[in-house]
C-alpha cells in the first residue's frame, strides 16, 4: 500500500544529506510503487519553476523515463475554475474544492498510474501549495489534511524559500497586472492589488516555513545563483534516488 | 444523532436557546470567509433514490408551505452557478474518476449552499433540499471511498431541522423510474462499477449497495425513514405533520391545486 500524506517524521536538509551519504539513505522507501515522486514547493517567485525546469532538462538529456505534472493543469476542471475566477464565485471553500478537483483528476489519471509504471514524477507544486495558500485563505488545515489524503507522499519535496521581497519583486518586474485571485483581492487585505499581493504572499510564506519540519521539506536557498541552486538540487537527487531505475534499458548506467 | 434544532422558528421571536452562530449548525467546522452569524430559516431534506417519489413531494410541499404564507427555496445535485454544467460533461464523457467526480459534487454543493441555501436561510426562508450531502457519500463509498474522509469533506456543511429518507426497493424504484423515462441512467445503475452487464441487474445491484450506505447515514444522521412506496397522499400528509409540528403549523389541511393535481394519486 503506498503511504499517504500525513504528518512527516523530522526535518531534512541538504546538509545532512550531503555529509552523511550512508549506503541506507540511497534505498528508497516503501512506497507500494516503482516510480518516484519529485516536488517542488515555495511562493511565486521563488525560483521553483526555473530549477524544475533545469532538473527537468538533465534527467531528459540523460534518457530517463519520465513526466512532468503542474499544478492546475488538469483540462477537465480547467473550464470551471476559469468560469469561477472571471465571474467571482469562488469562496475560500469551493476555490479549494476545484482545486483538489484539478488535482485528483491528475493524480488519478497520470500520477498514480505513471508511479506504477516505474516513472520518474516531476511536480511543478503539489499538495503542499493548497495548504499553504487555502490556510492563508482561512480553510481549516484539519480539512485541507483530510481532503488531500489520497495524494502520494513524495519521495523529494524541494521547498525554494525566497526572502519575501526577492520573490515579490521578480513577480511584479515580470507581470504588471496581477489577477484578483492571484492577488488575493478575496480576503480584502488591501484595495491595492500590488499591496495585496505581497500581505497574501507573505502569509503563504509562513505557512510553508510552518511545513518544514513536519512535511520534511529539503529547504533550498532560493537567493542562491541559478547554477549554484541546480547543481546542489541534483546532487541531492542523485543521493536519495537510485535513477539507474529510471534510465533506458539499452544504455543502462548508473550514475555516479 | 437526532436533527438539531434551530434557535428560530419562521414568524417568532428568536427563542433563548443559546447558540454560537452558524458553528453551531454545522458538522464541526465553520464556513472559512462567513460571519459568525445567527439566522433564521428551516432546512428540510428530502432523500431517496431515483423513483422514490422525492420530486413529487417537494413540488407539493413548495404549494403547501407558499400556500400558508412560507417563502421556499430550493436545492439539488447539480445545481449550482459554478460548476453544474461541468458535471454534467464529465458525467457525459465517463472518462472521469470517483475522486474527481466526488470533488466536482463537493464543489457543486458548497457552491450552493454558499450562494443559495445560507441566503435563503439568512432571509427566513424554508429550503427544501432535493437530495443532500448524504446521497454524495452514500454514491462515494460505494465506490470504495473511506466514510470518515467523505464526513470530513462535509464538515462545514449545515445541519438539517429534518431529514426525509423516502425508503423504496430498488425493484419498484426501477420499475417507476422506468414507466417515467422509458429507460435508466448509466449512473443511477451505477454501470462504472460493472456490477453487471444486465441493465436491471446493474441497477439492482447498485442501489442495494446505495441502501446499505443509507442505513449506515441514517443512523449516524438521525433520518426519518418513511415508506415511500405508499402513496403520494400517504406519503405526503405524513410529511406536512412534521413539518407542520417543526414550524408551528396549526391547520395542516391540503389539497393541491389545478396546475399540481396530477401528481395526487
Amino acid at each position: 500500500m503506498a503511504s499517504r500524506i500525513a504528518a512527516g517524521t523530522g526535518p531534512t536538509s541538504i546538509e545532512s544529506v550531503q555529509t552523511s551519504r550512508e549506503k541506507s539513505q540511497l534505498l528508497e522507501p516503501a512506497r507500494g510503487y516503482p516510480g518516484a515522486l519529485i516536488v517542488v514547493e515555495g511562493i511565486d517567485g521563488s525560483g521553483k519553476s526555473t530549477q524544475l525546469y533545469l532538473l527537468k532538462r538533465w534527467l531528459e538529456i540523460g534518457g530517463y523515463r519520465l513526466h512532468f505534472t503542474e499544478w492546475n493543469s488538469s483540462p477537465l476542471v480547467k473550464s470551471a475554475t476559469r468560469r469561477g475566477k472571471k465571474r467571482r464565485l469562488l469562496t475560500p471553500t469551493t476555490f479549494s474544492l476545484l482545486h483538489a478537483a484539478d488535482f485528483a483528476d491528475r493524480c488519478e489519471r497520470q500520477i498514480m498510474p505513471l508511479l506504477h509504471s516505474g516513472y520518474l514524477v516531476l511536480a511543478d507544486r503539489y499538495v503542499y501549495t493548497a495548504f499553504a495558500r487555502d490556510v492563508a485563505r482561512s480553510c481549516s488545515p484539519r480539512w485541507l489534511r483530510n481532503l488531500y489524503r489520497f495524494a502520494p507522499i513524495p519521495d523529494i519535496t524541494f521547498y525554494f524559500r525566497a526572502p519575501l521581497d526577492v520573490a515579490v519583486n521578480r513577480i511584479m518586474s515580470g507581470r504588471p497586472k496581477l489577477k484578483y485571485y492571484e492577488a488575493g483581492m478575496d480576503l480584502n487585505l488591501s484595495l491595492d492589488r500590488a499591496e495585496s499581493f505581497r500581505i497574501f504572499q507573505g502569509r503563504i510564506l509562513a505557512q510553508y516555513d510552518e511545513m518544514i519540519e513536519s512535511d520534511r521539506f529539503v529547504v533550498m536557498d532560493g537567493a542562491l545563483p541559478v547554477n549554484k541552486l541546480q547543481k546542489q538540487m541534483r546532487q541531492f537527487v542523485k543521493s536519495r534516488i537510485d535513477l539507474s531505475r529510471f534510465a533506458p534499458k539499452k544504455a543502462a548506467r548508473r550514475p555516479r | 444523532m437526532t436533527p438539531v434544532r434551530r434557535n428560530r422558528k419562521n414568524g417568532r421571536p428568536k427563542s433563548a436557546l443559546p447558540h454560537a452562530g452558524a458553528s453551531a449548525r454545522n458538522y464541526g467546522l465553520p464556513l472559512p470567509g462567513m460571519p459568525d452569524e445567527e439566522f433564521g430559516g428551516s432546512l428540510i431534506v428530502i432523500e431517496g433514490m431515483d423513483g422514490s417519489g422525492r420530486s413529487t413531494q417537494i413540488s407539493l410541499l413548495t404549494e403547501w408551505l407558499e400556500s400558508e404564507g412560507f417563502a421556499v427555496e430550493t436545492m439539488g445535485l447539480r445545481r449550482s452557478g459554478l460548476v453544474a454544467k461541468d458535471i454534467d460533461a464529465l458525467l457525459a464523457e465517463n472518462t472521469i474518476t470517483r475522486m474527481t467526480l466526488t470533488l466536482m459534487y463537493a464543489t457543486d454543493f458548497y457552491d450552493q449552499l454558499e450562494h443559495r441555501i445560507i441566503p435563503a436561510l439568512r432571509s427566513d426562508f424554508v429550503v427544501l433540499a432535493d437530495r443532500y450531502f448524504y446521497t454524495l457519500i452514500a454514491r462515494a463509498a460505494a465506490r470504495g471511498i473511506e466514510s470518515d474522509y467523505l464526513h470530513g469533506l462535509y464538515e462545514m456543511a449545515l445541519r438539517p431541522d429534518l431529514t426525509f429518507w423516502l425508503n423504496v426497493r430498488p425493484e419498484a424504484a426501477f420499475e417507476r423510474e422506468f414507466r417515467k423515462s422509458h429507460t435508466i441512467s448509466y449512473w443511477e445503475s451505477g454501470r462504472d462499477l460493472c456490477l453487471s452487464d444486465d441493465l436491471f441487474q446493474s441497477f439492482i445491484m447498485y442501489q442495494a449497495k446505495i441502501k446499505k450506505e443509507f442505513e449506515a447515514l441514517s443512523a449516524r444522521h438521525g433520518f426519518l425513514a418513511m415508506d415511500g412506496e405508499a402513496s403520494v397522499a400517504t406519503v405526503n400528509t405524513e410529511l406536512r405533520k412534521r413539518i407542520a409540528a417543526h414550524l408551528g403549523i396549526q391547520r395542516t389541511h391540503y389539497r393541491p391545486s389545478a396546475a399540481l393535481a396530477h401528481l395526487w394519486r
